[in-house]
C-alpha cells in the first residue's frame, strides 16, 4: 500500500516520474489538477469564503497536523507564514531523498493558481533548506513584502543566521504565477 | 545497530491522514492523463524503484523482514487496523480496516474506482525480486494480503 507516513518521499518521485513522461508541462498540469482542484480543493472553499480567516484555520490544520515548525502573523490586509522547518522538506533531507530538481516548487504550483483563483497575491521566498515565508494580499493591493521582522518580529525566518545558506534562493514578488521567480 | 523496518523515517510516529486526499487525487489524474495502461506502469515503477530498500531488506531476510516492515508500516498508518501473521512460507495482512479508504470515505472523496489495485500492482513490483507474490482477497475497505513464496 502506498503509505502517509513517507508521502512526501513518494510524493516527490512522482514529480520526476510525471515529468520524464511528459515534460514540465504535465507537472505543472499535475500540481494544477490534482492538487489545487482535487486533493487540497477545500482549501480553496476555506479562503473563498473567509479569506484570512480561512488561511488560519486551512493552515493551522495541516501544518499542525504534518508537525510543522511555523509561525503565522495577520493583521486585515496581509496572512504571513514564516516556515522555520518544512515537515516535507525536511524530511526529504533527513532521508537524503531527491528526484526531481526542485521539491519547493510544487508550493507555488498549487497555492499560486488557487489564490489567484480566490483573489489574492504571492510574495514568497525559500531558501531549499526547508525554511522560507509568505506573505498574501488581496490582489489589487499594491503594498510591498514587509521588510525582515517588520511583520512577524524575531519569527521572521529571514532573520535566521542559516537563512542565505549556499543553496540559490528562489523569490516571487506579487505574483501567482508558479514560474515566475528569481534565482539568487 | 538494528536497521529500522522502515526504510525513510520521519521524525512523527505517524502520518498525515490527509495525505491519502493527495494518493487518490495522483492516481485520478495519471489515469486520465496516461490511462489504464499508464497508471499501472507508474504503480510498477514506484514498487521496483522508489521501494528497492525495502524490497532489498526482503531479499536479505526472507518473511521475517516482510512481517517486520508490514506491522511497522501500518502502525505508522493513521487509523488502520491490521493484524499481520508470519507462518514458515507466507505473511498474512488481516486489512480489517484500511486507513486510506476510511479517510476518504470519512471526508466525502471520490474514490478513483481502481484504487484498491495499487496495492497489488506495488506490493508484487516490490515481491517479485524477492521471490514472492502478493496475493489479495477482498478490497474497497478491508481485505486479506498474503506474500507468498514463489
Amino acid at each position: 500500500m502506498l503509505g502517509c507516513y513517507d508521502f512526501c518521499g513518494h510524493y516527490e518521485w512522482t514529480f520526476e516520474w510525471l515529468r520524464r513522461r511528459g515534460g514540465e508541462s504535465l507537472l505543472r498540469q499535475y500540481w494544477e489538477e490534482a492538487i489545487h482542484r482535487d486533493s487540497q480543493r477545500h482549501a480553496a472553499a476555506l479562503i473563498a469564503a473567509k479569506g484570512i480567516e480561512g488561511m488560519k484555520e486551512y493552515w493551522g490544520h495541516t501544518l499542525t497536523e504534518e508537525k510543522a515548525g511555523w509561525f503565522c502573523t495577520s493583521t486585515e490586509a496581509v496572512f504571513r507564514m514564516d516556515m522555520h522547518e518544512c515537515p516535507s522538506k525536511g524530511f526529504l533531507l533527513r532521508n537524503g531523498l531527491q528526484q526531481y530538481h526542485d521539491y519547493c516548487d510544487h508550493c507555488m504550483g498549487w497555492i499560486g493558481p488557487m489564490l489567484k483563483e480566490c483573489g489574492w497575491i504571492v510574495d514568497h521566498q525559500h531558501n531549499h533548506g526547508g525554511q522560507c515565508w509568505w506573505e498574501l494580499r488581496r490582489h489589487d493591493d499594491p503594498a510591498p513584502a514587509s521588510q525582515p521582522g517588520q511583520l512577524s518580529g524575531l519569527h521572521d525566518v529571514r532573520l535566521r543566521a542559516d537563512w542565505k545558506r549556499s543553496a540559490p534562493l528562489d523569490t516571487y514578488v506579487h505574483t501567482n504565477d508558479p514560474d515566475d521567480k528569481t534565482i539568487s | 545497530m538494528k536497521t529500522p523496518p522502515l526504510p525513510y523515517q520521519d521524525t512523527k510516529a505517524v502520518g498525515a491522514a490527509d495525505f491519502y486526499f493527495a494518493i487518490n487525487a495522483t492516481f485520478r489524474f495519471i489515469l486520465k492523463q496516461l490511462g489504464h495502461d499508464g497508471l499501472r506502469q507508474y504503480w510498477t515503477d514506484l514498487g521496483a524503484r522508489y521501494f528497492a530498500p525495502v524490497t532489498a531488506r526482503w531479499k536479505a531476510d526472507g518473511l521475517a523482514a516482510v512481517a517486520e516492515y508490514l506491522r511497522a508500516f501500518f502502525a505508522a498508518e493513521p487509523g488502520a487496523q491490521v493484524e499481520v501473521r508470519q507462518s514458515p512460507n507466507e505473511v498474512t495482512v488481516e486489512v480489517n480496516v484500511c486507513p486510506a479508504i476510511r479517510h476518504l470515505r470519512a471526508h466525502g472523496r471520490e474514490i478513483v474506482p481502481c484504487f484498491c489495485d495499487h496495492c497489488q500492482v506495488i506490493g508484487n513490483a516490490m515481491a517479485a525480486p524477492a521471490g514472492l507474490r502478493l496475493e489479495i482477497e477482498g478490497g474497497n475497505g478491508s481485505c486479506r494480503q498474503r506474500f507468498v513464496r514463489c
